[in-house]
């Protein structure tokens, strides 16, 4: 009995779950593809899971919300573009930075907010909501726009080798900039679709290394779009088998099993440093590990 | 200093003086009242001091956590990660541990044994694979923080913590001698010792020397006959050591009880710290109480000011940016 | 196209890397840009392409003149560049490639792209067979030179510029090279081919065009030139004469053999060299040669055989390496392979004694240590503590060499020692080999100049694929013998 009732609905609690993710997801792989690591997209979500509420609160709009969460954390990207591209700086530190700022800043931006219950989306079939309907869309548009559009290919060369980009005509910087931009836009998608559609509230720090399990996952994703979905669902399905656990009141340790997102994404990096150098990707990325 | 390090000085500060600026127009303060008000919340008194101090020391221990294998040219960004299991392992010791008298040496060596292997584990994966030991680390940061909470929640729970989960409480005779009449434990010296003690070493000592030509060019391992993977090993452990210090120290004789994510992103700050100050011990050690200062001096700037005291969390934040923004482009200027 | 570039100067801080050079550049022509590495070359041509942008002078072309200020605008002029190092992206594949670099290539390329099939055409008609879906990164070197050359017609270029294209090429390819770069300007195109060797200038061009220092110093037709000519127009002076080394002793002991060593991409490699001898090695770059360098001097670890000095085993599969103070050690890239860039050159000179140092070694007295060795080897700025990042490619190399050379070894491996070296200190390089080898050191020398080894080696080894397919007596080696055996096809094979 306990079985059923653990297993029932747990493909859309799983679903719902990842949803969030996904949207970060397809955002640091685009920014990766551009051969940019940002981890700052922890402090992103969190400034997007903040803007999204507060707008969603004082309007009851939860579309503008989200468009508000992206416009945020797109902004706090820029930050990190700066401080990349136009200041040359580090990019751990500088991603590092990023997500201690967004980190204050929601919780300053937040602390009103605190306790504050919103309507969010409308709840469509079998428990699920547009944000899902959002990230899951949104896959194939990025892997087919990436793979089949020549702006993707021009993308895809800056990240290999932006010196060969720019003999081709390509002004490597814009692309490493949109790359960023982009992925400040989805993490910021991706926090709101947290605060306004997965939990229906605002809590500092509330991410819960959610950008940084993105980090990780893109790797398991193999930089590639379409395999972000099956990433996102691992992530997914893992937190929401975790919560049925926890309310249960099961044997089997919940924050245990929440490891295991993370212990994945650094078995699959382990394995591919040890045969490919860097552990594949994009070679300017492959430059940034490899040192 | 010399002509160009006070110039990226200069200009880090009025980059941050300009963008705390910002921020305090932004909620409506006048800059010299807030960064009077910080200032008095983080040394006015004899027990802002101390609490500034308190703040400071799991940060300059988390500093030196990274700066060691920084020496070396490693990214190590698991300090938290070492804090978190150095915590878990002393505590353990705690509760296997006998007689009172050997409870103190027990706990802390728990808490270095606790550190220094949560490093090892990335150590021996860069050393064995090749893994790029950011990625590993942050990974691992988040996995040692959910073994607490389980533990805290689980197996360690203790019966009295009825709200908020966290183990027993730590005996008086497992906690680090105070210092004077605040809250400030020895572990503060033991910082400041350790960090002389590793500047001396990277700056006159051979193996300073070592770490300098490995860090250069790795490629000249076999030429000097050097072993890397020795020193990727030492310089991990005795980094992780440190935090697995700074966590056993939070644990047992700040917060008397070990409980879930208690760090307080001193990993973070701590990392951000080191990296600022170039990897060099001295001005990473100023650094850390200036950030501890800033830190401690958010709940006294909410009853000052009534600005909640998340905006030291916003300050810090622009500091950094403002500090690698700022030498990032004096770098970049100074290419050409 | 009628391209004339007049007066153009460019420094980089304080050094002037292009200093009032004119030059003109005509239709339907190939003009050999020559000069020593450092002279200008790929720096004017850069000029021209929009890498860089002149601090002085003009560029006209057909008359007019015009500002390049970037490789997007050169192109669109009808100006081609093919690089040393290719401007390919080698993870993508070769239609990827050619569709990146065509302005007019449609929006969507992914499957079924129906434009896209007149980028496979125009890239068979270059390079036969080739398949265009394979990665860029999987194509021998010749045909990524092609592709690249594919890339540059496709926009319609009037002039092409060739950097450096034989270096990386086996004699035969750079013959098929040299016959489609004729076709070309059969077509009426501008060909500016950028060199240092002398062959190439005899292959194909009708003009030559000398630099030095910054400076354009002439420009004549190429059969009004002779060799020595030229040679002195690069130069400046008459080269310097590098001693030749002692015909070696028959019988001298052998210091250093190689018994079925492999590492790498090397394999099963058996080389023998005795005291006062220097072996030369040939052979096209990836062939194995810097394996088997890096395999003796510890940096490899050996798959397979063994090494051995002085009757004592160095180097086998699972011996632990250590550091060898009997063997020097000339490594490749000396910037990136034997320096510690951001530490001094007292240092750098006392890396090998690293380990040997006292727990707090005083910086003085490194530096007293260091200061004759500066000093006799020539290594400018002659401060210890200078960072040795700040060195130009010809004082590395003397420091390197301060370091390896300055003491009796047993034995030498040199791996390109003066790649990207300037002729004076070619020689000075040269020197410290040599006489070495003359006070009875076995020295294995890999080079890339085959005319360096025909002029001083005592015996010519060839590698190709990993193996040592033939080995030559200097006296009784010709290029062509010696190329053949570098391109995998050896006619006639001399013990």
């Amino acid at each position: 009995m306990a079985d059923t009732s653990l297993l029932q609905g747990l493909p859309a609690s799983a679903l719902r779950s990842a949803a969030p993710l996904l949207l970060v997801l397809l955002g640091e792989c685009l920014t990766q593809r551009v051969g940019r690591i940002n981890l700052g997209v922890e402090g992103q979500m969190l400034v997007g899971a903040v803007a999204g509420y507060g707008v969603t609160a004082l309007s009851g709009e939860p579309w503008l919300g989200m468009a508000a969460g992206a416009a945020a954390a797109a902004l706090l990207s820029a930050v990190y573009a700066l401080l990349t591209v136009a200041a040359r700086a580090d990019q751990f530190a500088s991603g590092l930075a990023v997500w201690m700022l967004g980190l204050g800043a929601s919780a300053y931006a937040g602390s009103g907010l605190v306790g504050l219950r919103i309507e969010g989306f409308a709840v469509g079939a079998a428990g699920l909501t547009p944000t899902l309907w959002l990230a899951v869309a949104l896959v194939p548009l990025v892997a087919l726009w990436l793979y089949g559009t020549r702006t993707g290919l021009a993308w895809r060369a800056v990240g290999e080798s932006p010196g060969a980009a720019r003999a081709a005509g390509i002004t490597p910087w814009r692309v490493i900039v949109a790359g960023i931009a982009a992925g400040g836009l989805l993490s910021g998608l991706g926090g709101a679709a947290l605060s306004i559609d997965h939990t229906r509230s605002w809590a500092e720090g509330m991410t819960a290394g959610r950008g940084l399990t993105a980090v990780g996952l893109v790797i398991v994703a193999r930089w590639n779009p379409w395999l972000t979905l099956p990433a996102a669902l691992l992530f997914g399905l893992a937190e929401a088998l975790s919560l049925r656990l926890q309310a249960g009141g099961s044997a089997v340790p919940a924050h245990l099993l929440h490891t295991l997102p993370y212990i994945a994404s650094l078995a699959v990096f382990a394995v591919t440093c040890a045969r490919l150098e860097g552990g594949g990707g994009p070679a300017a990325l492959r430059a940034v590990f490899a040192r | 200093m010399n002509g160009t390090q006070l110039q990226r000085a200069g200009l880090a500060i009025a980059a941050f003086a300009a963008l705390a600026g910002g921020f305090f127009g932004l909620i409506g303060r006048g800059p010299l009242e807030m960064l009077q008000a910080i200032v008095m919340a983080a040394a006015g008194s004899r027990y802002a001091v101390g609490e500034s101090l308190l703040r400071a020391t799991p940060i300059l221990l988390c500093a030196l956590a990274t700066l060691v294998p920084a020496r070396l040219g490693l990214v190590s960004v698991g300090a938290e990660g070492q804090l978190y299991f150095g915590a878990l392992v002393g505590t353990g010791a705690l509760l296997l541990a006998p007689a009172p008298s050997l409870q103190l040496p027990v706990v802390l060596l728990g808490g270095l044994v606790g550190g220094a292997v949560w490093a090892l584990l990335p150590a021996l994966l860069r050393v064995v694979a090749d893994v790029n030991e950011t990625i590993s680390t942050l990974m691992l940061n988040y996995v040692a923080s959910l073994l607490v909470t389980w533990l805290v929640y689980g197996p360690w729970k203790s019966p009295q913590s009825q709200g908020w989960p966290a183990s027993i409480e730590f005996p008086d005779s497992a906690r680090l001698p105070l210092l004077g009449d605040s809250r400030v434990h020895a572990g503060l010296l033991v910082a400041l010792v350790m960090g002389i003690v590793l500047h001396l070493l990277f700056t006159r000592s051979r193996w300073g020397l070592v770490l300098d030509v490995l860090r250069s060019n790795p490629r000249l391992a076999p030429l000097a006959g050097l072993s890397i993977a020795r020193q990727v090993l030492l310089t991990m452990a005795i980094g992780g050591a440190l935090a697995g210090l700074a966590g056993i120290a939070e644990t047992a004789s700040v917060q008397g009880r070990l409980q879930a994510a208690f760090a307080n992103g001193a990993g973070l700050s701590g990392f951000l710290v080191a990296w600022l100050a170039g990897s060099r011990v001295l001005p990473a050690m100023a650094l850390a109480l200036l950030v501890g200062g800033l830190l401690a001096a958010g709940d006294g700037l909410q009853m000052m000011t009534s600005v909640p005291s998340s905006a030291v969390l916003v300050v810090q934040g622009l500091m950094f940016v403002a500090l690698l923004g700022a030498g990032g482009w004096r770098s970049e200027v100074a290419r050409g | 196209m009628h391209l004339q570039l007049v007066g153009l100067s460019k420094r980089f801080g304080n050094v002037p890397a292009v200093d009032d050079a004119t030059l003109e550049i005509r239709p339907g022509e190939v003009l050999a840009l020559l000069g020593e590495n450092g002279a200008g070359k790929s720096t004017l041509m850069k000029l021209l392409y929009g890498v860089h942008t002149p601090d002085a002078g003009r560029i006209e072309i057909d008359g007019q003149a015009r500002s390049i200020p970037s490789p997007c605008r050169a192109m669109a002029l009808g100006l081609g560049m093919v690089f040393q190092q290719f401007s390919l992206v080698p993870a993508l594949s070769v239609r990827e490639n050619l569709a990146l670099a065509q302005p007019s290539a449609p929006w969507w390329i992914g499957r079924r792209a129906s434009r896209l099939s007149a980028l496979d055409a125009h890239v068979q008609t270059l390079a036969p067979g080739i398949d265009p879906d394979a990665r860029v990164d999987q194509l021998p070197v010749g045909q990524m030179q092609l592709v690249e050359l594919a890339k540059v017609l496709l926009r319609d270029a009037r002039c092409v510029i060739f950097d450096e294209p034989s270096a990386v090429l086996t004699p035969s390819e750079a013959a098929r090279l040299w016959a489609l770069i004729r076709g070309l300007t059969a077509r009426g195109l501008a060909v500016v081919l950028i060199s240092h060797k002398l062959a190439d200038v005899r292959a194909c061009a009708d003009r030559v065009a000398v630099m030095r220092a910054g400076h354009v110093v002439a420009q004549a037709p190429a059969h009004d030139a002779s060799d020595a000519q030229i040679v002195e127009w690069m130069v400046g002076r008459t080269p310097p004469t590098v001693r030749a080394p002692r015909v070696r002793p028959a019988g001298a002991a052998i210091r250093l053999e190689l018994r079925g060593v492999s590492a790498g991409s090397a394999r099963g490699v058996d080389l023998a060299v005795r005291a006062g001898e220097v072996l030369g090695v040939a052979g096209v770059s990836g062939s194995g040669q810097t394996e088997l360098a890096e395999a003796i001097a510890g940096a490899l670890p050996l798959t397979a055989g063994e090494v051995i000095l002085d009757g004592h085993r160095l180097r086998a599969p699972h011996l632990a390496a250590g550091p060898t103070p009997q063997l020097a050690y000339i490594a490749p890239e000396p910037l990136r392979n034997a320096v510690a860039p951001d530490l001094s050159l007292a240092l750098n000179l006392a890396l090998k004694r690293i380990r040997d140092l006292p727990f707090m070694p005083s910086r003085a007295q490194l530096a007293e240590r260091a200061a004759p060795l500066i000093a006799r080897f020539g290594v400018r700025p002659a401060d210890p503590q200078a960072r040795a990042g700040q060195l130009s490619g010809g004082n590395l190399q003397k420091l390197v060499a301060a370091r390896e050379l300055a003491d009796a070894r047993a034995a030498v491996v040199a791996c390109y020692p003066t790649m990207g070296l300037d002729v004076s200190a070619t020689a000075q390089v040269y020197e410290a080999l040599f006489g070495l080898a003359r006070s009875g050191s076995a020295v294995l020398w890999i080079s890339e100049d085959l005319d360096d080894l025909l002029q001083h080696a005592h015996r010519i080894a060839v590698m190709f694929d990993g193996r040592v397919i033939a080995l030559f007596d200097a006296a009784a080696a010709t290029s062509a013998g010696v190329g053949a055996c570098m391109a995998g096809r050896p006619e006639a094979v001399a013990a």
